[in-house]
């Protein structure tokens, strides 16, 4: 038996999907002024990660499309 | 209950090992929930080792260094008897327009004097009995810092778009300030307190900040610092304003609230001198 990836695209695409959302949301409520958590983070590196995120997602979206128009031609 | 993370980038390589360890099992076995579940864990792995900011310190530290700084400037200030109105020099006045100075001048009534006069000030620093002297300003590392951050000198920024730029720099890229507005009078309307509605060359700065707002409270108590060179932050606007106008700089009037949060500053451009 060969192993193979058990995900599709579409799987790999809703992963990416929850995961922007979540961290556009906490990029945008989280203060920097947060009290006594040790987890030091840094706002603008959060909000570029969930940007690079989101932009997976729409590629990923793209290329469904893509497959979409060029199946039925 | 509080948890407490002591090494998040040990935990942050903890989820990556168990994520891939959880990928591998996904592949031989083709299950799709273990490999859901470790992209979940290699995903935050990354993410928890990424979005860590390298070097972080205490405030309590950082304010009780900058305070001691600023009561060594107002004491020597004091000692030497410099009691004019401090000046925020632009850069021709100068002789590296990258450098930030202020002109305090001996007497209270003593006017700026003219940019070659400043000039050798600058070269000869221990001069006796000069009518003013040279200091470099509290905000000026953190100027820097601002520059850094903006990606280009204050120079090249017109005061136009001051109000728009600094603001933001302050507020999500440096983290200094929880609020910010500038409010500049060169049209005669755009000025909220009534000085700066009917004086044509001030400029209102109204900010909130938590991280120095200890260093702003001490300040109030040094008389050479409060309302005359300004705390750091006060400081900050101020060489950026000189520099953006290209013209010399002073504070008019400074409030600071009881906790050292809430500043409201009133800067002036000065009238140059005139052969």
């Amino acid at each position: 038996m060969t192993p193979v990836f058990p995900l599709n695209l579409w799987d790999v695409s809703l992963v990416l999907a929850v995961t922007a959302i979540i961290l556009l949301i906490t990029s945008e409520i989280l203060s920097p002024y947060y009290g006594a958590a040790n987890l030091k983070i840094s706002k603008k590196r959060l909000k570029n990660s969930a940007i690079t995120t989101s932009i997976l997602f729409l590629v990923t979206v793209a290329i469904r499309i893509a497959t979409m128009i060029y199946g039925m031609s | 209950m509080r948890i407490s993370v002591n090494s998040p980038r040990a935990i942050g390589l903890m989820l990556l090992l168990l994520g891939a360890a959880g990928l591998l099992v996904a592949i031989i076995y083709s299950s799709s929930v273990p490999a859901l579940i470790s992209l979940g864990l290699i995903f935050w792995g990354i993410i928890i080792s990424y979005i860590q900011s390298e070097e972080y310190v205490k405030k309590t530290i950082l304010n009780s260094t900058s305070t001691t700084l600023l009561t060594a400037l107002d004491e020597t200030l004091r000692s030497l008897d410099y009691r004019g109105k401090a000046i925020y020099l632009p850069p021709k006045y100068l002789n590296d327009p990258q450098s930030t100075k202020i002109y305090i001048p001996k007497l209270q009534n003593d006017t700026l004097p003219s940019p070659d006069a400043t000039q050798k000030l600058e070269m000869q620093p221990t001069q006796k009995n000069a009518q003013g002297i040279l200091v470099t300003p509290p905000g000026a590392e953190l100027a820097r810092l601002l520059e850094t951050e903006l990606g280009t000198s204050l120079l090249r920024i017109g005061l136009k778009d001051l109000p728009q730029r600094l603001p933001k720099t302050l507020i999500e890229d440096l983290e200094i300030m929880t609020n910010c507005d500038i409010q500049t009078s060169t049209n005669n309307i755009t000025g909220k307190s009534p000085e700066t509605q009917t004086n044509q060359n001030t400029i209102f700065v109204r900010f909130t900040t938590t991280a120095l707002k200890e260093t702003c409270k001490e300040a109030t108590q040094l008389s050479m610092i409060f309302s005359n060179i300004g705390c750091p932050l006060s400081s900050v606007f101020a060489i950026a304003f000189a520099k953006a106008t290209g013209k010399p700089i002073s504070i008019t009037t400074q409030n600071v609230s009881e906790d050292g949060e809430k500043n409201e500053t009133e800067y002036t451009v000065v009238e140059e001198f005139t052969a």
